[in-house]
């Protein structure tokens, strides 16, 4: 049987054509295009009215970015950031791989509302097959009569470029990412001025998530009503979870922005793994924070997930049963932001190797009463002291899982007294 | 219903004779392995359903521990130590034993954990000898082609190749470690002819080979620079964020804590599975041999082999009922001892290779030719007074263990024949590996008993211990270049293989209760006979 919800708009069976142009204007391509190209000045406040957010972690309201580049000039620039490389996601990957043609057209389209010429595809080189997708992808685009008619109706002429990234955590950072296509190392920069006034190259810049783009298409051809009643209660549109963790089936899974966690968790993850209950679920990426078991009804959206204490981030849900030691795996993480610092600010550079060490200690049973307290006062005077957000991403996940866990912290240290 | 001749009858109806004939062979081979080996009951067998091998055919009491969850989860590992290694050795018989030290001569910091002390092992049953074509008359191609030939064709012929060539270098290693081997007048080494081959080839030292090649491996590990870590079973494996292998949770027996190495290369050298008694056979194996390696690889997504063929060795005591199963070696046949019914009649030429030996026992035993020891338990003779008769004052020279447990049944072999029967001796599939001892996952090397394809569905006499110390040999080596090669650690060391595989258990909808590995025989009792907490804890997991 058919599931009604699931995979109904960016993951429906007529967008996962892959490298296949023809397969995509028979399904479901190009109309949305169209609908652009006749009143390019009215798609920003289309994107308004649909209350479209930043799917890459942020959830900042996509139309403020997009109104901020169109002010201005001249060459600009838009970034499709598919540098996706948190713990448990994986969603920009199946978008990339499965369905470049949606990519090619949301980014069209957010140019051309813009008055953007030049787009970059900006992936990780792990995903090598998302490159080599959307490569030929673009190759089949530049064919098509489209660049023509966008040229001849709009007056733009838009250069489409696929970028390697460096394959650093760091670089999907949005600075850090205007720095990697200037060909540098991604440091992140000061921010102001902010990419939106100066970014590649001086020039206004736009940097959006893949899964942000990919929505577009769908939101033009099917109008601002449809996008808003894809979502439950508040929220609009559709949302791309990905599930991991000690579940039967993970895996990456669309449905309505706001879909209660539990249906996730049991419904389509059909649970957790040899029967053991669910101890904690982490919201992957660099919003990790920590849901528990009585978190399990909370409706998957920005707001209602942030009023329990944690975000929804990139909708990556890693849940983990009774038979995980939170200590550990808080420790993994917070040694992948460590080993993920660029190293340019000192208190990240030092602040998250100094925590993932303390908690290295704590969980093979080095540590005392004393590292635990270094913990607390690193988790408050850390935040905020970066660039960008790494620091504070470390910090989001160990003050979380303080508040939840504090017990298994506790008896971590209290084994050595004994 | 059959009936054996009873044992005190049949003793006294014996006696001894110099020269008995053989009579003409009756029936195929083939004919003999399909109606009397155990590997040929398909009520044995069953197909796994889950892991690298899905689909193949595997004995029912080794897929039920190959298809268990594991004993440990992440939570019980919470504030356990962990320590780095280069390489982690698992086992402390002759194959983790020399692989640690040729690991340890390249360079690298080696870890031996083993279950139980150093030197607990099959490797010191071994009491036959080592074959290695070191004779004028002999070469390393004579000695493949009777490997292949014993292996009924079905093995991995370059390993064969790899371990016949290497076989005059064992030797030599191996005197170099210090080893004895029995020597003629000349001092030149003796060698003695095994079942189904065609040259005499076999080195031995007494009949207690392997006990003097763990005595010289012992000491070599003990004044090496290898940690050696005893009463520390390994219990699971750790993987890294590619699923290759880096390193494992060992469970101290002596305190039940467990603790991490992290290591860059594992290898696994735990030996086989007697200890599990599959059909029921009493085994000459020693008290830990019940599989672990093959759980904790197969686990990691390691492959295996020939899952359904064990090796039955024909001679192990039938006779008093305590000691049933315990080995008498081959070299007694080798000597010339024959086999003989109740009847005292010889029955098969004691040359062939093991299984059709054993075949042809269990045949007589089946069809009422055999002697009735009471509880069960039937068997045949072997003649040990033939061989005295023959060349008088050869047992008490060149078998001095077979006086020992002479001593111990209250039977002197000189006079009186050995009760015996087949016992479960050796397990020939196992994890596949590559010349280098590698297996499928990368960082995971295997050698020993726990692999498989070396000797096929038959092994030879003899070339256990070549290969424990030509693949350890090996493996050692590789592990440790792989460690050197290695620009840093890993992103992310942890247990994720074990999500894979209970993903896999409960979409095949397999039952969850069962845990693995095992560690000891479902029959071990330490309640009253360990001081160890570890030990006795470890017992009642099993239940």
């Amino acid at each position: 049987m058919e599931d009604p919800v699931l995979n109904r708009v960016l993951l429906q069976p007529a967008c996962r054509v892959g490298a296949d142009y023809d397969a995509w204007i028979w399904g479901v391509g190009g109309s949305g295009l169209e609908a652009a190209l006749k009143d390019p000045g009215a798609v920003i406040g289309l994107v308004k009215e649909a209350d479209l957010r930043g799917l890459g972690g942020s959830g900042f309201p996509t139309w403020i970015k997009w109104r901020a580049v169109a002010q201005h000039g001249g060459e600009k620039y838009l970034i499709c950031n598919g540098n996706e490389d948190e713990p448990g996601t994986f969603k920009d990957r199946v978008l990339m791989e499965d369905c470049p043609h949606q990519l090619i057209e949301g980014a069209t389209i957010t140019a051309l509302a813009c008055g953007i010429n030049r787009v970059v595809f900006y992936i990780n080189p792990h995903l090598s097959a998302a490159i080599d997708t959307l490569r030929r992808a673009l190759r089949q685009w530049q064919a098509s009569d489209w660049p023509e008619q966008i040229a001849r109706e709009a007056g733009l002429e838009i250069d489409y470029r696929v970028h390697s990234s460096s394959g650093h955590y760091i670089g999907g950072e949005e600075t850090a990412a205007i720095e990697s296509v200037e060909g540098k190392f991604p440091f992140p920069r000061a921010k102001p001025p902010y990419p939106s006034d100066h970014g590649v190259h001086g020039r206004p810049t736009l940097i959006n998530n893949v899964e942000t783009l990919s929505h577009v298409p769908h939101l033009l051809r099917n109008g601002v009503d449809w996008f808003r009643n894809q979502g439950l209660g508040e929220a609009t549109g559709t949302k791309i979870y990905s599930l991991s963790g000690d579940i039967l089936k993970p895996g990456v899974y669309e449905l309505p922005m706001g879909t209660p966690l539990s249906d996730l968790v049991y419904r389509y993850g059909e649970g957790m793994l040899v029967g053991k209950k669910l101890k904690a679920i982490f919201t992957g990426g660099p919003s990790n924070t920590i849901l528990t078991p009585a978190d399990i009804d909370v409706p998957m959206d920005f707001e209602s997930v942030a009023a329990r204490r944690s975000a929804l981030g990139t909708g990556a849900m890693i849940a983990v049963s009774q038979g995980t030691g939170i200590v550990k795996k808080v420790a993994e993480y917070v040694s992948f932001f460590a080993v993920s610092s660029c190293g340019q600010c000192p208190s990240c550079k030092t602040g998250t190797y100094y925590m993932a060490q303390l908690l290295n200690r704590i969980g093979t049973g080095q540590g005392t009463g004393a590292d635990l307290d270094a913990l607390y006062n690193l988790c408050k005077i850390l935040p905020g002291s970066g660039r960008c957000q790494l620091v504070n991403g470390a910090v989001k996940v160990l003050e979380s899982s303080l508040y939840h866990f504090r017990d298994e912290y506790e008896q971590s240290v209290r084994k050595l007294a004994v | 219903m059959i009936k054996n001749a009873p044992y005190h009858e049949a003793v006294r109806d014996y006696e001894p004779l110099a020269e008995r004939p053989l009579p003409p062979a009756a029936g195929l081979r083939e004919d003999l392995l399909h109606r009397y080996h155990p590997d040929y009951r398909p009520d044995c067998f069953t197909k796994l359903t889950v892991g690298p091998n899905a689909g193949d055919p595997c004995h029912r009491r080794l897929a039920g521990i190959l298809q268990s969850d594991s004993r440990i989860d992440e939570a019980d590992l919470a504030a356990s130590p962990e320590e780095e290694a280069d390489v982690l050795v698992i086992g402390g018989g002759g194959a983790g034993c020399s692989a640690a030290l040729e690991a340890s001569r390249a360079g690298a910091r080696v870890i031996l954990a083993t279950k139980l002390r150093l030197g607990d092992s099959n490797t010191v049953m071994a009491e036959g000898g080592i074959q290695a074509s070191i004779d004028k008359d002999d070469t390393p191609q004579m000695h493949y082609e009777d490997t292949v030939k014993g292996a009924h064709g079905q093995l991995d012929r370059g390993l064969a190749a790899q371990m016949v060539m290497d076989g005059p270098d064992v030797i030599r290693w191996l005197i170099q470690q210090g080893m004895q081997f029995d020597l003629d007048e000349y001092g030149d080494l003796l060698t003695r002819r095994a079942g189904g081959t065609s040259a005499p080839r076999v080195l031995y030292f007494r009949d207690y080979t392997g006990l003097e090649m763990m005595r010289v491996l012992r000491e070599a590990v003990f004044n090496g620079d290898v940690e050696v870590r005893d009463y520390c079973p390994a219990v699971e494996l750790l993987s890294d964020q590619s699923g290759h292998c880096a390193g494992a949770v060992l469970s101290s027996l002596k305190n039940y804590k467990y603790s991490l190495v992290k290591a860059r290369s594992v290898i696994i050298a735990t030996g086989g599975i007697g200890r599990l008694h599959l059909n029921g056979f009493p085994t000459s194996n020693h008290f830990g041999a019940v599989g672990d390696g093959l759980v904790l690889a197969y686990r990691l997504g390691a492959r295996l082999r020939d899952l359904d063929t064990f090796q039955y060795h024909p001679s192990g005591l039938a006779y008093p009922p305590h000691l049933a199963g315990t080995l008498i070696t081959e070299g007694l046949r080798s000597a010339g001892a024959y086999l003989l019914n109740a009847a005292g009649e010889r029955f098969i030429d004691e040359l062939k290779e093991r299984d059709q030996i054993a075949a042809a026992i269990i045949r007589e035993c089946a069809e009422g030719r055999g002697i009735d020891a009471g509880h069960g338990q039937c068997g045949v003779w072997l003649d040990t007074p033939s061989v005295e008769r023959r060349r008088p004052g050869v047992i008490e020279r060149r078998f001095p263990k077979l006086l020992h447990l002479g001593t111990k049944c209250g039977i002197d072999p000189r006079e009186q024949p050995m009760l015996i029967y087949p016992t479960l001796h050796y397990q020939n599939g196992g994890v596949v590996i590559n010349k280098r001892g590698a297996s499928s996952v990368p960082g995971l090397y295997c050698v020993g008993e726990v692999c498989g394809g070396v000797h096929g569905r038959n092994r030879l006499m003899g070339n256990a211990l070549l290969e424990i110390i030509s693949f350890g040999r090996r493996a050692g080596a590789a592990a440790a270049k792989r460690a050197h090669g290695f620009a840093r650690t890993p992103k992310k060391i942890a247990m994720e293989h074990l999500s894979a595989f209970r993903r896999e258990l409960m979409l095949a909808k397999m039952p969850l209760d069962r845990t693995s590995p095992l560690l000891f025989p479902e029959y071990a009792k330490f309640d009253n006979d360990s001081d160890y907490d570890g030990l006795r804890r470890n017992a009642r997991v099993d239940g």
